[in-house]
């Protein structure tokens, strides 16, 4: 059942640890969440099996020294069983907009992996702390239907370390196989977070590359929606997808962490976005999104979801401030 | 409804009440009810010698109709009706003796009974003599009506020369007169005249004397309108429910209560008889009957009478009537009923209605004058002059000014909306053609004018 | 033998030929704005109102008719045999039967379309249609949280089950929830829906206020020289469309702050002036074959002739929200061989000012019909001084369900009047945008 070692874009081979099993949802996630606000300090995650218990007994280390290294090993947990979590499902669809059924939608699938992807950015040996990253981008591939009562593979790791103009930036990926499908093949649902930690720095770094600079004055287009996100909606989204990250629970404790009010968790409004594209996007579909400024809660947001021309072209979808202009983010969903 | 001064000294204890403290006691009025007998109790029939074959002509009649008649006083017997007959009496001294037999037995008139005088008009050519018999029992019968109790009222049948007593007009006047549709009708004397040619002989006994007939009413949507619509019906015409277009509401629920129709409709408008006759022959095949009820009111001195308040009345309540009439005139219906609503400030005047009066009394003169030309296809035009009828109108009036209104009549109450609709459904019938040109007052003997 | 086939070729011959479906008349209640004179009357009443009027402008009491259809857009629970129950409320015989529809704001005319096919197909001999909306008595729903919680604790069999359920009541549940205007797939309003069609067609302020004026100037006359009279009956004690500005005028209209598109790029021209103001009210209409009408020694003042709906695309800016119309009509027209110039009578729901004048625009572009509209060209152009020449929605008020039914019976008095007037047969076009990106059309010729 050892699935063979995947290699990083970079071609770095990893090195698999099998879990006994995906960190749960739910309760799992309080806890863990609760924990991860230690793991900046250097404290494991000690209610999450097997997670965390790979760092040594020294400290994480300094962080600003530039030399940071990503933990060559990726986390690997079979038989993931999914037929107890139709409710959890119906709660995702329902706070996303999607409609209601037993298949996942690319999103839900993120929240299902979202554990072990934290466990590795608890490691110790992970070189940048968990709090404080900023969320830049998403990229997801979902390659067939994936549906309640399936039985999963699920394997995560981080790669692709490299500078931004703020810091570094590092991919965090995810993978849902079948389990006990062909390995050879593709996954089922890839996805692909990138984070940012300001204020770290890569030795070979210059800086930020073309793509990360600053953009110039943006006209918005005309609106296809319109969201209204009322204060409790990162709350709600944390209570779904376990991501009880602080600047998404109150205006108190995101003003700790430097935000004026609590933000919308971007993987919310990037599975709204999701949402609104609609069954045009098929079963198969490749899912991007950048994220710009934050959305601060309560927010209205425009959105416009633009068809491409072209057939079995995809929709690009850009969201708003429209009082400020200000774009939060924007994106793509192409049918596979 | 009675009102409830009435309902309360005719029950229980408050009747005790009434009767120890001397208060007047407003009678119950018995009104009509399908099915009901026509009196209250047996029929006397008397009159002086000349008249005794008229006499017994009305008798047969009445026996026909089911009635105990008698044409003897007799000891014990409680009478539903007397009914005396001059139609022949040639002085007024050969009176005498049919007035006091009408007299003696009018202690044991039941409540609710009728005096019915059936007598010819003072005409022109009348000797001295005659036109005086004839004449007095105008006085005679409005001073009787007057001294009658319980809810007996007293009215009178007056012919023309050229008019049989048992022709059907005379016949449907008189089953009118006694009957309980006749109930706040009290001190009036009808004329009637001659028999259209050819007239249909009509049954009289039916309880829907005018099946098959179309009628329209104007002002429909409530009150004595409304009542007038809900009475035609009953008797078995179809309604043509008329009035403004914001008084819609009522005039559905009227005309959906009565199985007619709904035509919102001003009949100031200068189309308006065009548009009713239009409606009239497209939807119900003819026109049989106009009620001409719709009215205002705009109550002011004439020293603070603004243009817009009188004007308004005069256009309403009389321009209109006579608009509509020249097409009904000019569209040359067969057999048409024409009943104009007046009024008795129209006959007596009322301080604060000279508009009101003056549309009032105008239109008492175009009906006259309407008269012979609808005659001349075998039509009446009568008008109906209510008094105090217990209203939403008359409801607004301050209580104590209502309370002393209701007991000036004779009758001492106000009268019911249905009371002037039964008026107005006798002189619709078609069995009326004899009484053309009238006035019928429905007040309860109101002390006022005629 | 030869009898009896020719009655089967007969028969046979009918059946693809259908009878005609006619308009008789209608009945409405004025309609009154929103927490106003009718604050406290619900559909039913209104609907009941509306129905009452009819049966006593005709003479329908005890009558047993094929079907009353119609609906409410804004319905409480407890009127889901809202059509049905009004009908047992009204002096029909209860022994006719009803049914509920809904298509958002062309309900009306899609339960008119409904009545005039089964008649057509001699499935009834007559009908009512119509509808009913109400936001003054507008259902109030829980949160969907204090929704699954109740339910849940009524779901439960033991207490402590329902005890558990109901502490998941969150304080903010306890809020209620008033129905919304906002199209749930875009969360926008019909008003910003419109807003961007308005601006993708760059239709001009002057030009919306000039359609708002006209509307209420064409209403006013029309009720002053009793157009309505044998249309509308009073309710509780209204007797004209409260809604209606008839001293409203340019300089009024200008004078208006937009209230839609202020979040859009381009100038904001939407004011409460030139868009409809939430409404009250309900209306119908009577229908029959003409024989049923002859029968009943009835008028008939128009023959409804044809109907297109469509839908458009519009979650995704395809198409603006409130266009459909302008997709049905082309070919509710290349069907019955017409094109705009056939017509006498354009009514084109004024949901806005600018969805009169985007409808217009867009057939007036011969790109867009080549493109859109699968058209050689642009579809034609509408004759201002025959479009809502009695007022339309922007002076008269919508209540969602009743608006067609109110277009339907203008349409079709128009229609008679003209060909009493000329002696000439004279038709008339009817449109009604609707929420949903859904539309309505129709054809009415005189009869």
């Amino acid at each position: 059942m050892t699935a063979a070692p995947p290699r990083t874009a970079d071609g770095r081979e990893l090195r698999v640890e099998t879990q006994p099993s995906l960190p749960g949802l739910g309760g799992l996630y309080a806890r863990g969440a609760a924990a991860s606000g230690l793991i900046a300090a250097g404290r494991a995650l000690p209610s999450i099996p097997g997670i965390g218990e790979a760092r040594g007994p020294e400290t994480r280390a300094d962080a600003s020294d530039g030399d940071l290294t990503l933990p060559d090993v990726a986390y690997r947990v079979g038989g993931v069983r999914t037929d107890d979590l139709e409710r959890h499902l119906h709660d995702y669809q329902r706070l996303v907009h999607e409609p209601v059924g037993n298949t996942m939608p690319a999103g839900y699938l993120h929240v299902l992996t979202f554990p072990l992807t934290t466990g590795i950015m608890v490691r110790n040996d992970f070189p940048l702390p968990l709090l404080g990253m900023v969320h830049l981008a998403n990229r997801v591939e979902l390659r067939g239907p994936v549906t309640v009562g399936d039985v999963l593979e699920v394997r995560a790791w981080a790669e692709n370390l490299r500078p931004h103009r703020r810091g570094v930036q590092v991919d965090l990926v995810a993978e849902v196989r079948r389990d006990a499908g062909d390995e050879t093949e593709p996954p089922v649902w890839r996805g692909v977070s990138t984070h940012l930690a300001k204020g770290y720095f890569l030795e070979d770094g210059d800086g930020a590359s073309e793509a990360d600079r600053p953009r110039g004055q943006w006209t918005p287009p005309l609106p296809t929606g319109r969201w209204v996100l009322g204060p409790e909606t990162g709350r709600a989204y944390a209570a779904v997808s376990g991501d009880r990250n602080p600047i998404h629970m109150s205006a108190l404790s995101a003003k700790a962490f430097g935000f004026p009010r609590a933000i919308a968790h971007g993987m919310y409004s990037a599975a709204r976005a999701l949402a609104d594209v609609g069954p045009g996007r098929g079963d198969a579909y490749r899912w991007t999104v950048e994220f710009a400024k934050p959305v601060l809660l309560p927010a209205t947001v425009d959105v416009a979801i633009t068809p491409e021309e072209g057939d079995g072209a995809g929709f690009s979808y850009v969201g708003w401030n429209a009082r400020k202009g200000l774009r939060h983010f924007s994106g793509e969903v192409t049918p596979l | 409804m009675t009102d409830r001064y009435t309902q309360a000294v005719n029950s229980g204890f408050t009747k005790t009440l009434a009767t120890k403290l001397g208060l007047p006691r407003p009678a119950l009025l018995r009104r009509y009810r399908a099915g009901e007998p026509l009196t209250v109790g047996p029929v006397l029939v008397v009159s002086d010698g000349a008249s005794k074959a008229d006499a017994d002509a009305l008798a047969q009649t009445l026996l026909g109709w089911d009635l105990d008649v008698r044409r003897d006083p007799g000891d014990d017997v409680r009478f539903g009706a007397i009914v005396l007959v001059l139609t022949e009496t040639a002085r007024p001294g050969d009176a005498s003796e049919a007035v006091l037999a009408t007299g003696s037995v009018l202690r044991r008139l039941a409540g609710n009974g009728r005096v019915v005088t059936v007598s010819r008009a003072a005409a022109e050519g009348d000797a001295p003599a005659l036109s005086a018999a004839r004449n007095a029992v105008d006085g005679f019968l409005r001073s009787l009506a007057k001294e009658l109790r319980g809810g007996a009222t007293g009215n009178g049948i007056v012919l023309t020369d050229d008019a049989a007593v048992d022709q059907t007009s005379v016949l449907a006047t008189l089953r009118f007169f006694l009957s309980a549709k006749s109930a706040y009708v009290d001190g009036q004397l009808l004329r009637v005249g001659p028999a259209k040619a050819g007239a249909p002989a009509a049954d009289l006994t039916t309880d829907r004397p005018l099946a098959g007939k179309v009628a329209v009413v104007t002002g429909a949507a409530r009150g004595i309108g409304a009542a007038i619509a809900r009475t035609l019906a009953r008797d078995g015409a179809t309604v043509v429910c008329v009035d403004v277009p914001a008084a819609g509401e009522g005039l559905a629920r009227t005309a959906n209560a009565v199985g007619g129709t709904a035509l919102q409709l001003d009949v100031t408008a200068p189309d308006a008889g065009q548009r009713i006759l239009l409606h009239a022959r497209e939807r119900h095949g003819g026109l049989d009957i106009v009620v001409h009820n719709a009215g205002i009111l705009r109550d002011k001195l004439l020293a603070n009478m603004k243009p817009a308040q009188w004007d308004a009345v005069i256009a309403v309540n009389l321009e209109a009537q006579l608009q509509i009439n020249e097409t009904l005139v000019q569209a040359g219906l067969e057999n048409l009923h024409v009943v104009s609503l007046a009024s008795t400030s129209g006959i007596a005047g009322n301080k604060g209605q000279t508009n009101y009066a003056f549309s009032k009394a105008g239109v008492i003169g175009h009906t006259r004058a309407t008269a012979p030309l609808l005659a001349e296809h075998g039509g009446t035009a009568n008008a109906v002059a209510p008094g105090f009828i217990e209203t939403d109108m008359t409801a607004s009036i301050p209580f104590a000014t209502r309370s002393v209104a209701r007991l000036l009549p004779t009758l001492s109450q106000g009268g019911e909306p249905v009371d002037v609709a039964e008026a107005v459904a006798f002189l619709a019938w078609p069995a009326t053609a004899g009484v053309n040109g009238q006035v019928l007052r429905v007040c309860g003997q109101h002390m006022v004018g005629q | 033998m030869a009898t009896r086939q020719t009655a089967r070729a007969q028969s046979a011959g009918s059946a693809q030929a259908p009878r005609d479906a006619v308009v008789v008349g209608a009945n409405r209640i004025p309609f009154a704005r929103a927490g106003k004179k009718y604050a406290d009357a619900s559909n039913q009443e209104m609907f009941t109102a509306a129905l009452e009027g009819l049966v006593a402008r005709y003479g329908l009491q005890g009558e047993r008719l094929g079907e009353v259809v119609g609906g409410a857009v804004l319905k409480h629970s407890r009127d889901f045999n809202l059509i049905r129950e009004s009908v047992l409320g009204s002096s029909l015989s209860p022994n006719t039967p009803a049914y509920d529809l809904q298509q958002a704001c062309a309900t009306g005319l899609e339960a008119t379309i409904t009545i005039a096919n089964k008649i057509r197909l001699g499935q009834v001999d007559s009908g009512i249609a119509g509808g009913a909306d109400t936001i003054s008595d507008a259902p109030v729903a829980v949160s969907e949280g204090l929704r699954r919680a109740l339910l849940e604790a009524g779901h439960a069999k033991t207490w402590q089950a329902r005890a558990k359920a109901l502490a998941r009541i969150r304080p903010a549940d306890l809020k209620p929830l008033t129905p919304a205007t906002d199209e749930p797939r875009t969360g926008l309003s019909m008003g910003e829906h419109q807003a961007i069609t308005t601006a993708r067609w760059g239709i001009s302020r002057e030009a919306q206020d000039e359609i708002a004026l006209a509307s209420h100037h064409h209403l006013a006359e029309a009720w002053d020289s009793g157009f309505f009279d044998d249309l509308v009956t009073p309710f509780r004690g209204l007797s004209r469309d409260d809604n209606m500005r008839p001293d409203s005028s340019a300089e009024k209209l200008a004078g208006l702050k937009p209230v839609f598109g202020r979040s859009l790029e381009t100038p904001a021209t939407m004011t409460a002036g030139n868009s409809t103001p939430l409404t009250d009210g309900a209306s119908t209409v009577l229908l029959g074959s003409r024989e049923w009408a002859e029968s009943h020694d009835l008028p008939v003042l128009a023959r409804f002739v044809d109907a297109e709906t469509a839908a458009v695309d519009f979650v995704h800016g395809r198409e603006g929200l409130l266009m459909a119309p302008v997709h049905a009509v082309p070919r509710l027209l290349a069907r019955n061989g017409l094109t705009l110039e056939d017509f006498d009578f354009f009514e084109i729901h004024e949901a806005f000012a600018s969805t009169v004048l985007t409808t217009l625009a867009a057939w007036e572009d011969a790109d867009y019909g080549k493109n859109e509209l699968g058209l050689s060209g642009a579809l034609g152009t509408v004759d201002r001084s025959k479009l809502n020449v009695r007022g339309s929605s922007l002076a008269a008020g919508h209540p969602f369900a009743a608006t067609g039914g109110r277009i339907v019976a203008t349409a079709a008095k128009l229609v008679a009047e003209k060909a009493a007037e000329t002696g000439k047969p004279a038709r008339a076009l009817v449109s009604v945008c609707a929420a949903g990106g859904l539309g309505a059309t129709a054809v009415l010729e005189s009869a």
